[in-house]
């Protein structure tokens, strides 16, 4: 499926969740340095059909609408998504992170976080 | 972000009662001053001299081990302790999983920063005299996550460990000599298997 | 109406790993359960963007220490459709050979440690690791190793079957389908296990698929999906292969589901064994040199013991530039709250052990 544009994808979603898409497998997202784009995959289970829709968001505007009052699976997902990479998702009563206690500074999985010194030696 | 800061809380809450107590203590003692009796004190030094053999023969012949595995090694500590190779015929009975009956602790899988307070309390409420088996590569030095920016390098930064197990993961037969070499540092006589 | 918060802490005899669950109860009926988890993080997604391909194999190992073959066959897979190579056809029989025998050895874990947790029925755990020890020795003899075998190569794998390997399994085979029949009157029999299972963490047709729950707890609900049978790959169709399925939606029913893949693998060796031609089934060496990716991404989705993975690999010459990993057990233990809302907090472990949950699998 081709990339789909920041502005149709709520309304892509829906399309396809009213089509019959009604199982979510993965929300992930990839860091190319000047834009980031986020890929859903979706699933009918009846039909045996598989679908991914891609959009892209720059870097500095991390929004997305929670698609949790469609699919109650998107939770921990977008969860995990918001603490590597720092995407904010609208719309969602929780905002607790999920690997709560590890030190908490940065999104691991940007290209701009680098790691610690190799010799780091814990308190 | 909130768990982390109540820990640290608590954590001093702790220590400053302990502080009070031992202050506490000191002072009654300053107050009520007992002259030892000397023939108590050598009847105590003989009755020790006299029981150090079996006592230590008892000490390294039924060492219970406590488990605290966290991740892969714990596969090949199950294994370890079931029909195949078993634990129970040297002594290694009861893997118990609450500290205060049990002698040695193992522990086998990566530590990570989250895992740290859980496992100096649990050390902490080991009976003296207590040992520290660190059992394969992560809980020696880091193991394959060497790099990673969650994990510490090794429990030795954290514990004092007294037998290290190297291997990814070690064989239970591994563990079985580890086992052994901590009975001949423990003292006493080995009964030969 | 007293509600109480009780906190089952990281380390506990009774949880498959490091796991902190923080239970809201009213008087015996739980009402909300909290997982917290995060205790054995250690980014694997990043720490693979740092390595050459072949190089990650010894990080996806690790991910699943109770059938690592499966995970480490699934990122095997996806770096031959980056670049372009082709599985031998004895090396696909192999592998169906090798993946049964390590879905069998996972699922007998399973059974130990659920009963264990059910009624301390320990002599059951000691079975079934014994049966456990004659597949690890099996497949020790066909790779070397016990546990983490980085076997599996691009193409092929890196040794063949030895000499005397066919007769040594079809032994070990016959022991193992006598001593399931066994487990399975026994069980079955035992009105202790069956109160603890019946009727426990209903699952319903719809909202397995509203969670999107994978595995054996899919198919425990009534849906029909398989990915060795809804998008094949190595030789399953031409072997035959049902996937089994069950209404019912309980505890008891994944269960039931997990000893019928059992005997559905061990139907599945044996005529892989029979079938097997004759040829040459290694791949190239691990040292790969002068990779080209001939595609920018890959897809690839295999069904492991705990249910579906999938891996998505974006290519950059020499190593991924990401890689994302779908595990099961994480979107599997997300239905939990669902799962235990109502049922009294003693079924709390009858449903954790029904779920068959790894933990280093759920904090990648």
């Amino acid at each position: 499926m081709p990339k789909i544009e920041y502005a149709n994808l709520d309304a892509e979603i829906e399309k396809l969740h009213s089509e019959g898409f009604t199982y979510l497998t993965k929300i992930t997202a990839v860091d190319y340095v000047d834009h980031v784009e986020v890929l859903y995959f979706l699933r009918d289970i009846e039909k045996n059909k598989e679908i991914v829709v891609r959009s892209d968001l720059a870097p500095n505007y991390l929004r997305l609408k929670s698609i949790m009052h469609l699919y109650p699976a998107a939770d921990w997902y977008e969860r995990e998504l918001s603490e590597m990479f720092g995407i904010d998702f609208i719309g969602r009563k929780t905002k607790r992170l999920l690997l709560e206690k590890w030190d908490g500074k940065g999104n691991p999985l940007r290209k701009s976080f680098t790691w610690g010194s190799k010799y780091e030696v814990q308190e | 972000m909130i768990f982390m800061e109540e820990n640290i809380a608590e954590n001093e809450k702790v220590m400053n009662a302990r502080k009070e107590m031992d202050k506490l203590v000191a002072d009654s003692l300053k107050r009520y001053k007992l002259k030892p009796n000397a023939l108590f004190v050598k009847l105590s030094d003989v009755t020790k001299h006299i029981a150090k053999k079996p006592v230590d023969w008892a000490r390294t012949n039924s060492v219970w081990p406590m488990q605290f595995g966290l991740a892969c090694c714990a596969m090949e500590l199950m294994d370890f302790g079931s029909s195949r190779i078993d634990a129970e015929r040297n002594g290694y009975l009861l893997f118990r999983a609450t500290p205060r009956q049990c002698d040695a602790m193992i522990v086998a899988g990566w530590v990570t920063k989250s895992v740290i307070p859980e496992l100096k309390r649990l050390y902490e409420q080991m009976l003296e005299p207590r040992y520290v088996i660190a059992y394969g590569e992560c809980a020696t030095s880091g193991g394959p996550w060497w790099e990673s920016y969650n994990i510490i390098k090794g429990i030795d930064q954290v514990l004092p460990v007294d037998v290290y197990v190297a291997g990814c993961p070690p064989r239970p037969e591994s563990l079985f000599q580890a086992l052994i070499k901590l009975q001949k540092k423990i003292g006493g006589v080995v009964a030969k298997d | 109406m007293s509600e109480t918060k009780i906190n089952i802490g990281p380390i506990h005899p009774s949880t498959h790993g490091v796991l902190r669950l923080v239970v809201t109860v009213d008087g015996d009926t739980i009402k909300e359960v909290e997982p917290h988890i995060g205790f054995l993080h250690r980014g694997v997604e990043k720490l693979a963007e740092s390595r050459m391909y072949m190089q990650n194999i010894v990080y996806m190992e690790k991910l699943d220490y109770a059938a690592p073959m499966a995970h480490q066959e699934l990122y095997v897979s996806t770096v031959e459709k980056l670049l372009g190579i082709e599985v031998k056809e004895r090396a696909e029989y192999v592998r169906v050979v090798l993946l049964e025998l390590q879905r069998i050895a996972s699922h007998l874990l399973w059974l130990g440690t659920m009963c264990n947790d059910i009624g301390q029925m320990f002599s059951m755990f000691m079975w079934t690791m014994r049966d456990r020890d004659m597949i690890l020795r099996l497949l020790q003899e066909a790779t070397g190793q016990r546990m983490f075998y980085v076997n599996m190569r691009l193409g092929g794998v890196n040794r063949d079957l030895p000499a005397g390997f066919e007769d040594d399994t079809y032994k070990v085979l016959d022991s193992i389908e006598h001593s399931l029949g066994e487990y399975k009157d026994f069980l079955e029999s035992n009105p202790v296990f069956m109160e603890r299972l019946k009727n426990v963490g209903v699952l319903s047709r719809e909202n397995a698929i509203r969670l999107g729950v994978t595995g054996p707890v899919l198919r425990g609900s009534g849906i029909d999906y398989d990915v060795r049978r809804n998008s094949s790959y190595y030789k399953y169709t031409k072997l035959g292969f049902r996937p089994a399925v069950e209404t019912g939606g309980d505890s008891f029913a994944r269960y039931k589901v997990r000893m019928k893949e059992m005997q559905e693998s061990i139907s599945l060796v044996r005529k892989a064994l029979e079938e097997m031609p004759k040829g040459d089934a290694l791949g190239l060496p691990i040292k790969l040199i002068g990779a080209v990716p001939k595609e920018k991404e890959a897809i690839v989705k295999r069904e492991l013991p705990r249910g579906e993975g999938m891996m998505y690999m974006v290519a950059d010459k020499q190593r991924p530039y990401r890689l994302a990993i779908r595990a099961p057990a994480f979107i599997n233990l997300a239905a939990l709250d669902h799962i235990s809302r109502g049922q009294r907090l003693a079924d709390l472990f009858a449903i954790l052990g029904s779920l068959d949950l790894v933990m280093a699998d759920v904090d990648k």
